[in-house]
Parts: structure tokens; sequence; C-alpha cells
């Protein structure tokens, strides 16, 4: 494969049906009082159903801005960005929200879990925003004791966890609406070794359920759970 | 089930619990304000309404030239001009109809010892034939003798005034001697009434009496006209118009019965009402502030809470709910203590300031302490609109970056 040759679209090995994610010379570009800065350029990359890709680089590589882009938190400014075949550019800000809502699950480096809601509600808490009341069909507690949670854990508030039971809360709840793709930004980032690798085992028995996973890290030996890797380097992908 | 944005609404209330009921207190204060301040001034026009329908069938003729009998002066000065004159006098007789009691009355005000304690009341020259026809004698008997004299039951009470008491009218500094009447009997308090005899605070003598004093015969200060029946009553006061007013341009009475004595009387109460209720506005202006502030402090300790809200697929009018839900629970808790409260001290200021309770409790009045409450409501969320619209169009990657 190519490098740094971003006319080139970057495809996952041996998957030829339509991506679940491309990304066709995308570029974002942040204006700065000191000037234009490129945090992506001219990207171009594809991702099927079913993969488990890593995005690795160093620091201000561009690696949470493609992840920003992913979880249609941001917009390209030149490019397209399509995923689950809709044109992110073209869809309005409610859309976006929607997609977000159940078609993406993110799980974030400091867990991100809301504070005033209890390891239950944090995971219940996407559902409500799908179906518009409390769960009642019990699948809240479901996934939270797919990730090693019991009932008496649920109750208790994000404070009062560790960072790793924080991190399978926050798993739990980027998958409760059974989202099509994990994007996971550096999620054993401010975890211990050993329960770093607890967590990418839980990834991974994920993908083999047929999850997209996506995962930012710099850590080599976390980017090897990934089936494939895609490394960038400022704001191109230098390897694929 | 509870929404589940209202609930962390609560959460966040209660997490910084001081806060918050520091801001609402200014919305109690609020709501107190302009409750109790509505409530007086609807208790004081539900009292005077009350108290002017006693005497409603009553016409009250003044001249329409300058009056006679000023507080303090010498009414025989100027009664040579003024008053109402003998003849038309006799025209408002003619025009009033059979049935009809026309009295005509003087009256001055003035001062009066009763042994050493001085104070001061109105006199009202009457006929004692006239006066039983619209006054009630609570103890004694009416005038018979010239120096015979009635008191109002105010001013009985307030002098501790008793049958057969002898008053000096007149300044107790004056060198000449002072006459003094003798009290034959105590009205029964009327309260305010719409026929303009202040009857409570005043000492009633004849007619002889007052003129043998003041002077002024026949220029009497006021003409009552008591309609027998109260639905001619316009009709009575068109025929007296009519008949005395022979020019329109410069008419020489002014006839007014109680509706327009009432609709004056209101009117000024009612502009006093709004002036207090503006001044309890204010207090809801200066809580709405705090209100402000403690929504703005709420929506910048959450910024990377709003981002993880937004980020993980919370629509924007979600979180606009979320914080009007706050602005409203604050609402709800100040509103509902203000309107407890309301009660407690609206309760206490009108008893205090009318002497009465006796209207608190009827709808035009008690409709302040639900009104001010719902007002106060209304005053935080609106004081919530911008911070929550501000929450709402955060930025998800700039507030999850926010520490």
């Amino acid at each position: 494969m190519a490098l740094g040759k971003t006319e080139e679209k970057v495809g996952g090995p041996g998957m030829n049906e339509t991506p679940l994610i491309r990304l066709t010379d995308v570029s974002k570009v942040y204006h700065l009082e000191s000037g234009d800065f490129t945090a992506l350029n001219h990207i171009s990359l594809d991702i099927n159903e079913g993969e488990f890709v890593a995005l690795m680089g160093p620091s201000g590589s561009g690696k949470s801005t493609m992840m920003n882009q992913l979880g249609i938190l941001d917009v390209p400014t030149t490019g397209e960005l399509y995923i689950a075949g809709k044109d992110v550019a073209r869809m309005t800000n409610l859309e976006r929200t929607h997609m977000r809502r159940d078609t993406l699950g993110y799980v974030f480096q400091k867990f991100y879990l809301i504070p005033l809601l209890s390891a239950y509600e944090n995971v219940e808490y996407p559902l409500i925003l799908k179906y518009k009341k409390r769960d009642t069909t019990g699948k809240a507690d479901a996934v939270l004791k797919s990730v090693g949670f019991d009932k008496a854990m649920s109750a208790h508030r994000p404070t009062q966890l560790s960072g790793g039971e924080q991190q399978r809360v926050a798993i739990a709840r980027a998958l409760v609406n059974e989202p099509k793709i994990l994007l996971c930004d550096e999620p054993t980032g401010n975890l211990d070794r050993k329960t770093g690798f607890q967590i990418m085992d839980l990834l991974v028995g994920l993908h083999g359920e047929g999850k997209t996973v996506i995962l930012v890290t710099h850590d080599p030996k976390i980017a090897e759970y990934a089936k494939r890797t895609v490394t960038l380097e400022d704001g191109r992908i230098v390897e694929s | 089930m509870r929404d589940i944005f209202f609930d962390l609404s609560v959460r966040s209330v209660k997490l910084n619990f001081l806060r918050s009921l520091l801001a609402s207190i200014g919305i109690v204060i609020g709501v107190v304000a302009i409750s109790s301040m509505g409530m007086l001034g609807t208790n004081m026009q539900l009292q005077v309404k009350d108290q002017l329908s006693t005497g409603a069938n009553t016409l009250v003729i003044t001249s329409d030239a300058v009056r006679i009998g000023l507080p303090g002066s010498n009414p025989t000065a100027s009664s040579s001009s003024s008053g109402i004159t003998k003849t038309q006098l006799l025209k408002i007789k003619q025009s009033a109809g059979t049935g009809n009691t026309v009295i005509p009355l003087y009256r001055t005000s003035t001062e009066f010892t009763l042994g050493s304690v001085n104070g001061r009341s109105s006199v009202y020259g009457i006929a004692p034939n006239d006066v039983t026809s619209f006054l009630t004698i609570d103890n004694g008997t009416n005038l018979e003798g010239v120096n015979d004299a009635l008191v109002g039951s105010t001013i009985a009470t307030n002098f501790n005034l008793k049958l057969g008491s002898r008053i000096h009218i007149g300044k107790a500094n004056e060198t000449e001697s002072r006459p003094t009447v003798r009290i034959v009997g105590i009205l029964k308090a009327r309260g305010m009434t719409s026929d303009n005899v202040n009857a409570d605070n005043a000492i009633i003598v004849s007619r002889d009496w007052y003129t043998a004093e003041y002077g002024g015969e026949d220029q009497y200060n006021q003409v009552n006209v008591i309609v027998k029946n109260i639905d001619t009553l316009s009709e009575v006061k068109t025929a007296i118009d009519a008949k005395v007013n022979t020019d329109p341009k410069t008419p020489v009475i002014r006839i007014q019965d109680a509706s327009s004595r009432l609709s004056s009387i209101t009117s000024t109460l009612s502009t006093m009402t709004t002036f207090i209720l503006a001044i309890g506005g204010i207090s809801l202006l200066v809580a709405a502030t705090s209100i402000f502030n403690v929504m703005m402090m709420s929506v910048n300790e959450r910024i990377q809470e709003i981002g993880i809200l937004l980020s993980i697929g919370t629509e924007r009018g979600e979180v606009r709910r979320m914080f009007l839900y706050e602005a409203l629970i604050l609402g709800i808790l100040g509103g509902g203590v203000g309107g407890l409260c309301s009660l407690v001290i609206g309760y206490s200021v009108v008893s205090a300031m009318i002497g009465t309770t006796a209207y608190f409790f009827l709808p035009e009045s008690i409709v302040y302490i639900p009104g001010g409450m719902i007002i106060g409501m209304c005053v935080c969320v609106v004081s919530g609109l911008y911070p929550a619209w501000r929450a709402s169009n955060m930025d998800p990657i700039d507030a999850l970056r926010s520490e």
C-alpha cells in the first residue's frame, strides 16, 4: 500500500463490500489567530463492518481530530465523510445527534460518566434518549452484567467506582443501544496495565460478536489487539 | 416515571442546595412582596367598597364655588359668597320629589377640649329631626336643647367621652370664652360611607347652635338627598341638576352619588395598589438577577457534563430542558415557600394596616398568593432561558475538553 498517497483510497484487507465508514479526501483546518492549522490533510480511508481498527500516531498527529470526525462531533472542512451510507455534511444537527445516539458508541479515555447518575442510570441513559422512557426491558441490567457488573455495583455513583469499573460502565453505556460502530479513544489510557488488558479483552470479545471497533491508542501493545492499524502523522495516513 | 432530565435537575439542585436555597430566598421575598402588597391594596378596596355601600342611596350635593368652613378658618368670612343657598335648597327639595329626604347640613373642623385634653374633630350642624334619618344613636337621646351634642363612636372611645360630659369647642389658647356643648348621645359606628358624613369622628350639634357660633345661616356646606327607591337615584340626580344648574357652563352645585364617589376612591386605591405592586416587582427583578447568576454558575460548572450529554446523543433541546427544569425547581421552591410566607405575612399586614381580615380570604384577595407564586416561577424560568440556551449551544468538543 502506497503511504501518504491521499488520492488512493485506503481500505481493509480483503474487504470489497460497501464500507461502513468512508472518508474521501477529508481535511480539517482550524483557523487560529496564529494562522491556519491543518489537523487532517486529505485523508481517504474505508472501514468495513466488523473490522477492528487501531488508529496510532504520535501526539498532534490528528488521531483525536479523526475520532471527532468519526464520532460526528465535528465535520470536515473539505472532503466527504460517509457513515453507514449517510453523508455527514448533508445531515442536520438533529440527524447527527440521532446518529451519535443510535449508530455510534463512544468510549472515552477519561470515561466521562455522568456524575449525577448511578452506574445503572448511566447505562440506561442512552436508552431513555432513544425510546423517551425509562428502561423496563432489563436491557441496561443485561449489558451491565455482560461487562461484569452486578446489581449492587450498578447502584454506585461513578465517584464510588475504580477506573476499570468506570470504563466498564462507559463501555456498557456505549453498547446499550446496539451501535454498529464502537469508537474507543485511548480506552486504557487512564487504567493500570492489568486493567487495561482486561478492557481490551472485553473489546476483542465485542469485535468477535461482530461489532466494528475503532480504537485510538499510542500504545503498540494495545494496538496489537486490533486486526488492522492505521498510523497517522502530521494529519496524513502514513501506514495502513 | 419521572423524566431523566428532571431527575438530573433535582440532583443538581440538591448538590448545590445552599446556593440554590439562597437564590430562592430572593424569589420568596419577591413573592411575599407582591402577594402581601396586592392583598393589602385589594383588602383596602374591598373594605372601602363595603363601607361605601352604606348610604349608597344618597346624593351628596355641594356648592361648586369655594367651600366654606375649611379647617382652622373662620367660616363666616367666606360664607356670604359660598355654600348652598336657601333658594338652591328650595329648588333641590322641589325637584327631589316626595318620599325622598333632603338633609341640609353645615360642617367645619375645629379643636375642642375635654377637661385638660385637647382634640380635633369635624362639627356638623344638623336639624334634630334629620339626625335620625341617617344616623343611629347607640346610647343616649337625640338633640333637644340648643347646647346638646351627639358624638361619634371613635371620638367617644378615643377621648373616653360619656353622656353628660361637656366639651369646650374652639382653640384652647383663645382668650375669649369658648362655647360649651353637653353630650346627650353617642352614635353607632358607621365606618366610611358614601354620604360624605364622617360621623364616627364628629360632633353633631343643632343647626341653630352651629349658625349662632359660626354664622353662615342658609349657606349650607352640603345637602344630602336620601332617595327612597335606589332605582330612581339617577332620575332624581338629573332632576336636581336640571332645576338648579340652569346654565350647564357655570354649574352652581355639584351632585355626587355613591357610584361616582366609589369609582373615584377605588381608582385612587387601585393606583396605589399598582404602585406598591410595582415596588414588590422590583424585589422580583433583583431575585431574577440572582437566579440568572446561579444558573450561569450551574452551566459553567457542568460544561464537561454538557459535553458528555451532547457527545452521546442528547438533543440540544433536551439539554435546554434540563436547565430550564433547574430554574423551574428554584421557582417552585421559592414560589412555594413564598406562597406560604405570603399567607402568614399578608394576613398579619392586612390585620395590622386595615384592622380587619374579613376580606382576606375572599377570592379577589387570596388570588394574589397563587398569582405571586406563578409570577415568581415565571421569573425563574425566564431567568434560566439564556443559561439554558448557552448550555444547549455549546460545542461538544470544546465542552469535553474543559476541566
